[in-house]
């Protein structure tokens, strides 16, 4: 019998107006040693099969159907007690956000303590039990550790805590919800072959949720992927990932970039993923709205699950008719100038963390020291993980901060000062797109006039009509519909804020812009929109982008040349292309080695770290 | 737009409102309303029980104090020191703490300190103590009772809208006006005053109930606008040498003050609840 | 742990001392727009203008203000305060007659506004989203619009004059033995003298005082104490221990309290500021003899040099106040210690 058992589970929402799926008749089972992969898009719903199981759901939502058995036990009707004692020892959970995971005012060893006392072993002797298993996660000095806080630690290393601890109970199934997500790539890989290593010893059963296909490929027995709440397909990784059944795996494989390979265009998916509430009002396939191949049917009835091979099903009328989705063309590349828009030499920020007296000040160097240029109509990725500078850079270019020392020049003038006229001068010439639409959009603004704020303040101002018309110009180069100008940031989806940020940025036709991981956040489908969207507006209007972004794939689409940043210092820079077929600095290649293909990777114990 | 009178549906909302309303009823027709002269000793008819118990008289609704003077004519006329300290003491308050906690909380650096330093040594005053030493200094009347309210309780706008300013300032949309050419005065008063403005609301209704306490509080010294003036601190001074005889005569002037407080701090509370200020925010103030 | 203590306890006491240069000039400025003349009042009324003009030359007070704030403050250092106009007698001694008093009265009353603050704070969060909490809130709201003036009123009239359960004139009952002044502390000198009689009165006589203090500064303490709970509970440290199997109970004990607890404790040093100021209403209201009704019969009087010092006494003790919520702070709060 399967460890876990869930069979046609439905989890709804409970309204006013009658209960909505989240989950519809999830189905699977799962061995002992195995994992399984739960991919899809934000909202999708696979987060709520580890909430089911510990009863955590959202409020307002209720399993209303099928059953969920773990080890012949029933978990939708088991006593809160016994649930309780199953948490943590037999059933074990990995976050999505190390760092916050951890109760901040209390040491490692104080909350390693509490969970050793509740799986049972506690008691004398606990701490040579719990630097036990820390260093069987390869934590160094797990002694030393044990009177640290959270804070202390680096978001890798709370996550090896964190997988000390569910680890220790030598759980017999794991649910890791996005465990590497808010890691660093280089983290990322190591943490993924962690859990793996650690599943391999104790024969664990995994439930491993992503939005992310391909690392699902590589690490997991079996896939599903899920859409609207639904089952699109379930499958063995490698099959589902070399031939997917359904259209919306294909279309999502397709819908992100790689790092190698001959270049291809990115497939759109239009429109977004339907709502709760859109989901309800649904006849038909789910995914029939957005699907290339859809026809009468599929808007009609909704296909059930279907064997399409061994151990493989597929919810779709047209399974196996998904080579008939091909990648689009990859996009033409704009001849770039040569004249230099930016030139960067010798730039140098940095930050005193402490200061005392007689000893003077600490200095932290954020940016070392930094050439470059970016050229006409160029598109220039800047990448590295965090803490590498990448911020730092793009706040010192448009001069949220000022430079230590350094050349910097726009358009052949010197725009270090800090005088008036230099400042709109840059300001016209230069914008930045911030990282965070929530924050970067004044939610008590319309659109409208978020986006024709820079007309409000030029001098003379130009009319109403005038005004008006440029924010309707606006709004339909970035791909928003007109009635966008009276709503407010809170009515967008995050990609129209996305877009409306863009939209803010380009008003006075700035030559550079400034993207400081601007796609990053985003579900694949919207990430796609956008980045073809950027490249469409520069075949337009012609401006060069500084591109920030720790996604490596994403650079290789987009930008013509890159800068690799680590700890301050750009430490290659070339042509794409070439920088990612023959990366020449170790760290560029560690970089490159760590991005999730989609291969199976063999059995192999952590590299060195 | 019809959700521009949206907070009018809180029930909190709507009692403020009433209870205020009401006060400024009394405070601006006191002289119809009360049934005799506030200040007319009647020594014939001293300590007057309400009309409720024995001995009660129509004369006097809610009795008479150890003077003769009418109770109730006094509690009437006590809303209109109440209501002018509330509004104008609070206003002063709000626009002198507003104004810094947004210059400190934009420009940081050394100018926040500054501003910082001197909220923290205003803060080891007690307002009691402060508000007392500067009526000492600037002698009883309305006007220094005003003032001492503005002197004293600025810091409570300053403390709590200058981190809200700082929250605020920190978005990345207020960094993207500047750089879209945006002046300082222009960027506070378009980016950043709107977001702070339902914390500033929230607390000057939530002011105006401590500027009411205040007053009482220095009437009960004997430190306010004089013994001559009606007002419900007064009274309460007064009262006490009579607490075993007529305890009415204390207890009225005390639920008037209570009314009126819970009046501004109820309305207060709804228009947090319905404004969406951050909560934990205003629990500081 | 004891390092980064001793360093704030440090730097605290560091910058005590321009604090209290800042608050002293203040006070000073203040009291010297004062409109009667203190030389006048420290004379008899039938004094002539020659004698009044010789006072004031001799009280300094013809010089700059600023000379004088100097000659004031100089004295201070000394461990002068000057003597009072009215009760000719040195301040310091008047002072430190009445301040253990109002210590003892503040020091109860933070007790109670603790115990009021954190037990309903509980309680609101434990009604959270019921009909409960909905009444529990808007009582709460009333409670914060009584100041404790009124609730000293009100509870003398009720407990004291309606029910007469517990005494409001005073520290101690008129036939209750004094005990010999060791400390000031009523409780800890009757405990010193071996009085148990005089130490229950001396209870009884600060519970209507403390409760009426406490109250009035708990409801702050309960909303804020509700509202973090609240947003700890949106926490995903919290998540994480309830899918680790762990016990509702502990969790609000071991996992939220501590957290919730931190914003609660800043609150509080503001709120016991506050309190301690409030000492002095209750003081007038139960004639509690403390440095309250001190002050209000110096300003009454004019007597100058006990206001000055008397308000200077009170900052130092908020000061202190705060000093010991910084430190509690440090030690409840991690992320500050190594800062």
């Amino acid at each position: 019998m399967a460890l876990l058992d869930v069979n046609r589970l439905t989890v709804s929402l409970t309204t006013k107006t009658g209960t909505l799926d989240a989950v519809s008749d999830l189905t699977f089972s799962l061995e002992p040693g195995r994992t399984v992969g739960l991919v899809g898009e934000s909202g999708a719903g696979k987060s709520m099969i580890g909430r089911t199981i510990a009863q955590l759901l959202p409020p307002g939502f209720a399993v209303s159907g099928g059953a969920l058995m773990f080890d012949g036990e029933d978990l939708v009707t088991m006593a809160p007690d016994r649930r309780r004692a199953l948490l943590g020892r037999d059933i074990a959970f990995i976050p999505q956000e190390p760092l916050s995971a951890l109760n901040p005012v209390l040491t490692i060893g104080q909350q390693f303590r509490e969970h050793l006392d509740h799986i049972g072993k506690g008691g004398a002797g606990w701490k040579d039990r719990a630097v036990a298993e820390m260093e069987a996660v390869r934590l160094t000095d797990p002694r030393g550790l044990l009177d640290r806080y959270p804070h202390q630690l680096s978001g890798g290393m709370c996550q090896r805590v964190l997988i000390a601890m569910a680890f220790a109970s030598r759980p017999r199934l794991l649910i890791a919800d996005e465990p590497t997500t808010a890691l660093d790539v280089s983290v990322q890989a190591q943490i993924v072959r962690l859990i793996a290593e650690m599943q391999e010893r104790d024969g664990t059963a995994v439930i491993f949720i992503t939005h992310d296909l391909r690392l699902a490929a590589e690490i997991c027995d079996e896939v599903i992927v899920l859409y609207a709440g639904r089952q699109a397909e379930y499958g063995p990784a490698e099959v589902l990932f070399r031939t997917p059944a359904h259209p919306y795996t294909r279309c999502l494989e397709l819908a992100v970039p790689d790092v190698a390979g001959a270049p291809r265009g990115l497939y759109l998916l239009p429109e977004r993923m339907p709502g709760l509430k859109a989901i309800a009002e649904l006849t038909g396939c789910r995914f029939a709205g957005r699907c290339p191949l859809a026809d009468a049917r599929c808007r009609a009835e909704e296909p059930a699950l279907a064997e399409v091979g061994a151990g493989h099903v597929s919810a779709c009328w047209k399974s196996f008719a998904t080579e008939a989705i091909a990648p689009p063309q990859a996009p033409d590349r704009v001849a770039t100038g040569q004249e230099k828009i930016l030139e960067a030499q010798g730039l140098t920020k940095s930050f005193v963390t402490k200061w005392r007296m007689f000893r003077g000040a600490t200095l932290f160097h954020a940016l070392k020291s930094a050439d470059f240029i970016v050229r006409d109509a160029e598109f220039v990725g800047v990448v590295g993980e965090s803490g590498s500078g990448k911020s730092t850079l793009a706040r010192t270019l448009i001069g949220l901060e000022t430079p230590t020392s350094g050349a910097l020049e726009l358009l052949g003038r010197d725009i270090t000062g800090t005088d008036g006229g230099t400042r709109d001068w840059r300001q016209a010439q230069m914008q930045i797109v911030f990282q965070d639409p929530q924050s970067a959009l004044n939610p008590r603004r319309k659109v409208g006039t978020i986006v024709g704020q820079a007309l409000e303040v030029e001098v003379p101002r130009p009319a109403g009509a005038e005004i008006e018309a440029r924010i309707r110009q606006l709004l339909s180069e970035t791909g928003l519909s007109q009635e966008m100008v009276a709503r407010y940031p809170s009515q967008l989806s995050g990609g129209q804020k996305q877009r409306v940020n863009i939209a803010r940025a380009l008003c006075r036709l700035p030559r550079l812009l400034i993207a400081d991981e601007i796609a990053s956040g985003l579900d694949v489908s919207v990430q796609a929109q956008l980045l073809n969207l950027l490249l469409r507006l520069r075949a337009e209007l012609g401006f060069s982008m500084l591109f920030i972004s720790h996604d490596l794939a994403v650079v290789r689409y987009l930008c013509d040349r890159v800068l690799v940043m680590s700890k301050g210092e750009i430490v290659e820079s070339g042509a794409t292309e070439d920088v990612f077929a023959n990366p020449r600095h170790p760290y560029t290649r560690s970089l490159l080695a760590a991005v999730p293909k989609g291969v199976r990777q063999p059995a192999m114990t952590e590299a060195s770290t | 737009m019809e959700k521009r009178f949206f907070w009018l549906r809180s029930g909190r909302v709507i009692t403020g409102l009433s209870i205020i309303a009401l006060l400024v009823i009394c405070a601006l027709f006191a002289p119809w309303l009360a049934p005799n002269d506030p200040t007319e000793q009647d020594i014939l008819n001293t300590l007057v029980p309400p009309v409720w118990q024995t001995g009660g008289d129509w004369t006097f609704p809610l009795g008479t104090d150890g003077l003769g003077r009418c109770v109730l004519s006094r509690i009437i006329y006590g809303s209109r020191i109440a209501l002018t300290v509330a509004v104008f003491g609070a206003l002063g308050a709000m626009i002198l703490g507003s104004v810094l906690a947004h210059i400190a909380g934009y420009f940081g650096g050394w100018v926040d300190w500054v501003i910082g330093r001197v909220v923290e040594i205003w803060l080891s005053f007690p307002p009691v103590i402060l508000s007392l030493i500067l009526m000492v200094g600037l002698g009883a009347g309305l006007q220094n009772v005003i003032l001492a309210i503005i002197v004293v309780d600025w810091t409570r706008f300053c403390r709590v809208l200058r981190s809200d300013v700082m929250v605020v300032a920190r978005r990345d949309y207020v960094a993207a006006a500047r750089l879209l050419g945006f002046s300082h005065w222009r960027t506070v008063t378009r980016e950043i005053l709107p977001a702070t403005l339902p914390l500033l609301i929230t607390l000057m209704s939530l002011e105006m109930g401590v500027a009411v306490v205040v007053e009482a509080i220095l009437s009960f010294v004997g430190m306010s606008v004089g013994a001559e003036v009606p007002a419900w601190g007064q009274m309460i001074a007064d009262a006490r040498a009579d607490i075993y005889q007529a305890p009415w005569t204390l207890i009225l002037p005390i639920l008037a003050i209570f009314v009126t407080v819970f009046g501004f701090n109820i309305l207060g509370d709804g228009l947090r609840r319905t404004l969406d200020t951050r909560l934990t925010q205003t629990e500081r103030a | 742990m004891s390092g980064p203590v001793m360093k704030l306890l440090l730097r605290r006491l560091l910058t005590l001392i321009p604090t209290l240069i800042l608050v002293s000039l203040l006070l000073f400025c203040i009291l010297r727009m004062l409109p009667v003349d203190p030389a006048a009042m420290s004379l008899p009324p039938n004094a002539t203008n020659a004698e009044i003009e010789a006072m004031r030359i001799e009280m300094g007070l013809d010089k700059p203000l600023i000379q004088q704030y100097g000659i004031w403050f100089g004295n201070i250092i000394h461990g002068d305060f000057g003597a009072s106009i009215h009760y000719r007698t040195a301040v310091s001694k008047l002072v430190l007659d009445t301040l253990p008093a109002t210590i003892e009265l503040a020091l109860a009353a933070m007790v109670f506004a603790t115990l009021f603050g954190v037990l309903g704070g509980l309680w609101l969060f434990y009604t959270r989203g019921g009909v409960v909490e909905s009444v529990l809130d808007l009582g709460t709201v009333a409670l914060l619009s009584i100041p404790e003036f009124l609730w000293g009123l009100f509870f003398m009239l009720l407990f004291g004059v309606s029910l007469d359960l517990l005494p409001f004139i005073g520290r101690l009952g008129a036939g209750v033995d004094r005990p010999e002044t060791i400390t000031g502390f009523l409780l800890i000198d009757s405990l010193l003298a071996g009085s148990p009689l005089t130490f229950l009165d001396a209870i009884r006589h600060m519970i209507l005082p403390s409760v009426a203090l406490g109250l009035s500064a708990a409801p702050p303490i309960m909303r804020i104490l509700r509202s973090t709970l609240m947003d700890v509970y949106q926490e995903d440290y919290i998540h994480q221990a309830r899918q680790r199997g762990i016990s509702e109970g502990r969790i609000l004990i071991f996992h939220a309290l501590k957290n919730a607890f931190l914003p609660t404790l800043s609150l509080m040093g503001v709120q016991f500021g506050f309190l301690f100021g409030g000492t002095l209403l209750v003081e007038i209201i139960y004639s509690y003899p403390g440095m309250g009704n001190l002050m209000v019969d110096a300003i009454r009087n004019a007597d100058l040099p006990i206001i000055q010092t008397v308000g200077l006494t009170y900052c130092v003790m908020v000061l202190l106040i705060s000093m010991v919520v910084d430190v509690l702070y440090l030690v409840l709060n991690p992320k500050l210690r190594e800062a």
